[in-house]
């Protein structure tokens, strides 16, 4: 089963995303959260805290300004661009970097 | 509020945090003044109508405005009939006090329409008489994108922050990339919905940052917009209209230095 949230911004889609991935999680479901957000920040709704967060953010920077290895596959990423959250969600960061530096 | 030097400022912030609401508002307050200010959308879902009190309206400025430019340019210009100023009269749209509004975000149509609305808005923002106009740019939510695309033009930018949690690590986020050579020189933190003093303390000591203003969390704002009115139109002297009135006081007190340093 494959969910997306989408909506304004503020309409609370992160919030809900954690919400949605910690309750199957808790049904015994394996979960995979992705944050495709270009300003990622669902870390802090699933409860990995600040600084992991931004760890998760920064290491998906560093793919797109070339500065680590493209991971092959989409287990790769989860493997090495992902952390484990509370109830067992796997979370990664996989948005588009867009505009590394500016023209 | 009569200063003689025109300001550039853009509102940035996380998606929801009331950078329209307080884009719009701080528009109308400037031409309000007598000042001739042109307000710019950026965001594909614009969101300056609602704050200026214009319907919103989300046609973008007409494909025969753009033209492909000369070899060695840009690849798209302004069409020969049209300079900044002629964009203004024909394509803008004229809101409550005088502002005048343009929407360049808008993403319907392919990438070459986007890409033209690109290159529309950069030349406009580029060309026009800065002696003229004061402009204010409503950027959508979001960190790099919005930040270095507006750093040429905009000498301040105001990170608009409300204290919630993914709010503050989005500004923390804009502050570490204003230190980036390519960011506007002058940034200022903004709270925004705050519910009492002691939101726009946390929101200055977690950000470790002076904040220029505190703009209150108002239900007759929430209630207008309901109902499709301005902030400025369903309370017009309310707390939240006196707090962009602050606001736009402390702007153009940070000019003409922050006009300086950005030349
Ligand atoms: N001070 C305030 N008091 C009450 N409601 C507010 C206030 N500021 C903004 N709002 C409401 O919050 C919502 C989001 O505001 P707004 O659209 O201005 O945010 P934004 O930062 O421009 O969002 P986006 O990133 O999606 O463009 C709107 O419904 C608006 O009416
Ligand atoms: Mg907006």
């Amino acid at each position: 089963m494959k969910i997306a949230v989408v909506g304004k911004g503020g309409a609370g889609k992160t919030t809900a995303s954690a919400v949605l991935a910690r309750t199957l999680a808790r049904r015994g479901e394996p979960v995979v959260a992705l944050d495709c957000d270009t300003n990622p920040n669902l870390g802090l709704s699933l409860g990995v805290g600040d600084t992991e967060t931004e760890r998760l953010a920064t290491l998906r920077e560093q793919i797109g300004d070339g500065a680590g290895e493209h991971a092959p596959t989409w287990e790769d990423i989860l493997d090495r661009y992902g952390t484990d959250g509370p109830d067992g969600v796997r979370l990664s960061v996989i948005t588009r970097i867009e505009n590394p530096e500016p023209g | 509020m009569s200063g003689s030097g025109r300001v550039r400022v853009a509102f940035v912030g996380k998606g929801g945090a009331g950078k329209s609401t307080i884009a719009g508002t701080f528009a109308r307050l400037l031409g309000r003044a007598g000042r001739s200010v042109l307000a710019i959308d950026s965001d594909p879902l614009p969101g300056l109508p609602y704050s200026l009190g214009v319907a919103v309206d989300d046609r973008p400025i007409p494909d025969d405005a753009v033209t492909e430019g000369p070899p060695g340019g840009p690849r798209w210009v302004l069409a020969p009939h049209l300079d900044p100023e002629a964009l203004i009269r024909r394509h803008g749209r004229v809101c409550p006090d005088g502002v005048r509004y343009l929407q360049f975000g808008n993403l319907r149509g392919h990438v070459a329409a986007l890409q033209k609305a690109q290159h529309a808005w950069s030349q406009t923002v580029s060309e026009l008489d800065r002696h003229r106009w004061d402009v204010v740019g409503d950027l959508p939510g979001g960190t790099r994108q919005p930040m270095f695309g507006w750093a040429k033009y905009a000498e301040v930018v105001c990170v608009v922050v409300e204290p919630t949690a993914k709010s503050l690590h989005t500004a923390r986020r804009l502050l570490t990339l204003s230190k980036s050579r390519w960011a506007p020189q002058t940034v200022a933190v903004v709270a925004s919905k705050v519910r009492g003093p002691d939101d726009a303390e946390l929101i200055g000591s977690r950000l470790g940052a002076e904040v220029l203003a505190a703009v209150p969390h108002s239900d007759p704002v929430l209630a207008g917009d309901r109902r499709g009115a301005a902030p400025l139109d369903a309370d017009p002297e309310g707390d939240f209209a006196k707090a962009v009135g602050v606001l736009v006081e402390r702007v153009l007190s940070l000019y003409p230095a922050a006009a300086k340093e950005r030349s």
